[in-house]
């Protein structure tokens, strides 16, 4: 199936965040990952939320900035997108399990077809926003081991 | 006491229409008549509602069960908008037995009406999609059941050919049900299904539903008010259901859902085991998640669901039926998603005509509801049922 994977890093977006993950948005000014943290627990947890999935308490949320280094748990293709995405397709979408041990999912870029695969490693690509944000895109990580 | 105390007494549908030509509360008050026709209940008898609020049409409004019951003139002393997705049909008759038991009401309407293609009133869901999964245009069901196929793929395998034998399959039975959607009583192969087009890689159109417009419901009342009216009844004999399976866990096995435990309670409390099961007529809004349901209620080991599928015939006259009237995938998904529990009942009480099954000892009927971030559904639900005495 010789496919050419488009990116969707033009299509125009307006992102409405809720409060409790605002440092998460605030982060990627900075091109950083933060991620949420169970300091009982000692685990990160994404998406976030207004409490710990682990404890059911907020107080024991803290954030942390992480590598954004992963590795690729599922994708999907595209081959027909929301209105916004229409004309893009074929893209990709993966999950990443990051090396903290949360999936995060997002589109895919700089990645040919035949090279997207599960297990594949993979690092942020920083798209600006509008807003002074930045959307986190996944690439593949060429120098990682 | 127990739902078991409660009795299915009688069943309506209209046809599947792939766009329908009448309004919502047309085709509800239509599924009225015709429950009031079948049972021989006075209107006023009807005391309770429970309608699906998976529903296009009206699942905008907080209002939903209250304006129906306006619209119909119904009065009743139960009134329930059951909001658990697709689980929603098998959840309003557990719901409705309930209210029953607590005495709540006597004389339950199971409501599920809705025109989600002829008239759409928006969603406003409030979930973790504008954030996480919008911004990347992941094409909602589809996307989500795209992530999962391919995890499976990678943990178990997928067999496209016995993805393809159960669309086939589904697709032979709504060639038998004269309700089911025109547009999809069309025969297809195995062929057609690896042929056709890719939605969200590797969901292809036909491991999709198709939406489409309905309506169909059921009266729910006591076992001892059935026996006295002297009406057929089918028997709620076990229910269970699971929202958020290990919510409060990161990294979890996708393949595995919350049917581990609904399936497992739902078939405890009926006295079942799955090897008792006769008839299966799982949630079908995509081909693979039938087979991450037959390793889940352990009619295989989870990683054999495809070989159960190829080692099995599911055909309304095989070992395990499946979906006997073409589930929603060769029936369309209308009617909030009721269809399979619909025809579940429909069996119990022999009225299946040319796709009748051979043994109505019992059936079991499950419920998706709603997708999660990067899992499988929110919501788990089973329903076993046995015909009444």
């Amino acid at each position: 199936m010789a496919i050419t994977l488009h990116d969707t890093l033009d299509v125009k977006r307006d992102i409405k965040h809720y409060d409790f993950g605002l440092p998460f948005w605030d982060g990627t000014r900075q091109k950083k990952l933060m991620i949420q943290y169970c300091k009982v627990a000692k685990k990160f947890q994404h998406f976030p939320r207004p409490v710990s999935i682990f404890t059911g308490r907020r107080r024991d949320i803290e954030w942390r900035e992480v590598s954004g280094k992963g590795t690729i748990f599922s994708f999907t293709i595209a081959h027909r997108g929301p209105p916004a995405f229409q004309g893009k397709e074929p893209y990709a979408v993966a999950s990443v399990t990051l090396d903290v041990g949360v999936n995060l999912i997002a589109g895919v870029v700089n990645c040919a077809a035949e090279d997207l695969t599960i297990g594949m490693k993979v690092k942020p690509y920083w798209q600006p926003l509008d807003n002074g944000e930045h959307l986190l895109f996944w690439q593949p990580d060429r120098d990682a081991a | 006491m127990s739902l078991r105390d409660s009795a299915i007494v009688a069943y309506a549908e209209t046809k599947v229409m792939k766009k329908s030509d009448r309004d919502v509360w047309v085709l509800a008050g239509e599924i009225l008549e015709a429950l009031l026709d079948k049972t021989g209940f006075d209107k006023a008898e009807i005391d309770g509602l429970a309608m699906s609020g998976l529903t296009g049409t009206g699942g905008a409004s907080m209002f939903w069960a209250q304006s129906t019951c306006d619209m119909l003139g119904l009065e009743v002393g139960f009134c329930e908008q059951v909001h658990t997705g697709g689980c929603s049909a098998v959840g309003a008759v557990a719901r409705a037995a309930a209210a029953i038991d607590a005495g709540m009401c006597e004389v339950a309407l199971c409501l599920y009406a809705d025109t989600h293609v002829r008239e759409h009133n928006g969603r406003n869901d409030r979930n973790y999609r504008r954030d996480w999964t919008d911004p990347y245009g992941l094409l909602g069901p589809p996307g989500a059941f795209g992530l999962l196929q391919r995890a499976y793929d990678a943990k178990f395998g997928v067999d496209l050919h016995a993805l393809g034998k159960l669309a086939v399959t589904q697709r032979n039975h709504a060639l038998m049900n004269e309700l089911a959607c025109e547009e999809l009583r069309v025969p297809i192969t195995v062929e057609d299904y690896l042929n056709s087009r890719m939605i969200a890689d590797p969901i292809r159109l036909l491991d999709c539903v198709m939406l489409a417009d309905g309506a169909a419901g059921l009266i729910v009342t006591s076992r001892k008010r059935a026996k006295e009216k002297g009406l057929k009844s089918v028997i709620p004999i076990g229910y269970a259901e699971r929202t958020n399976f290990l919510g409060g866990e990161n990294l979890v096995d996708v393949t595995r859902s919350g049917h581990e435990i609904a399936g497992t309670k739902a078939l405890k409390t009926a006295g079942l085991t799955v090897k008792d099961v006769r008839s299966f007529h799982p949630y079908d809004d995509f081909l693979i998640a039938l087979v991450i349901q037959f390793e889940a209620f352990g009619f295989c080991e989870p990683g054999q669901g495809m070989a159960f599928v190829r080692d099995t015939d599911l055909s309304y006259k095989g070992t395990l039926p499946l979906n006997t009237g073409g589930g929603q995938i060769s029936a369309g998904q209308a009617a909030c998603s009721s269809h399979n529990l619909i025809e579940a009942v429909r069996q119990l009480m022999g009225e299946a005509g040319e796709r009748q099954v051979r043994d109505t000892t019992n059936a079991l009927v499950t419920g998706i509801g709603w997708i999660n971030y990067g899992r499988n559904w929110g919501t788990s639900a089973a329903l076993a049922l046995v015909p009444g005495e």
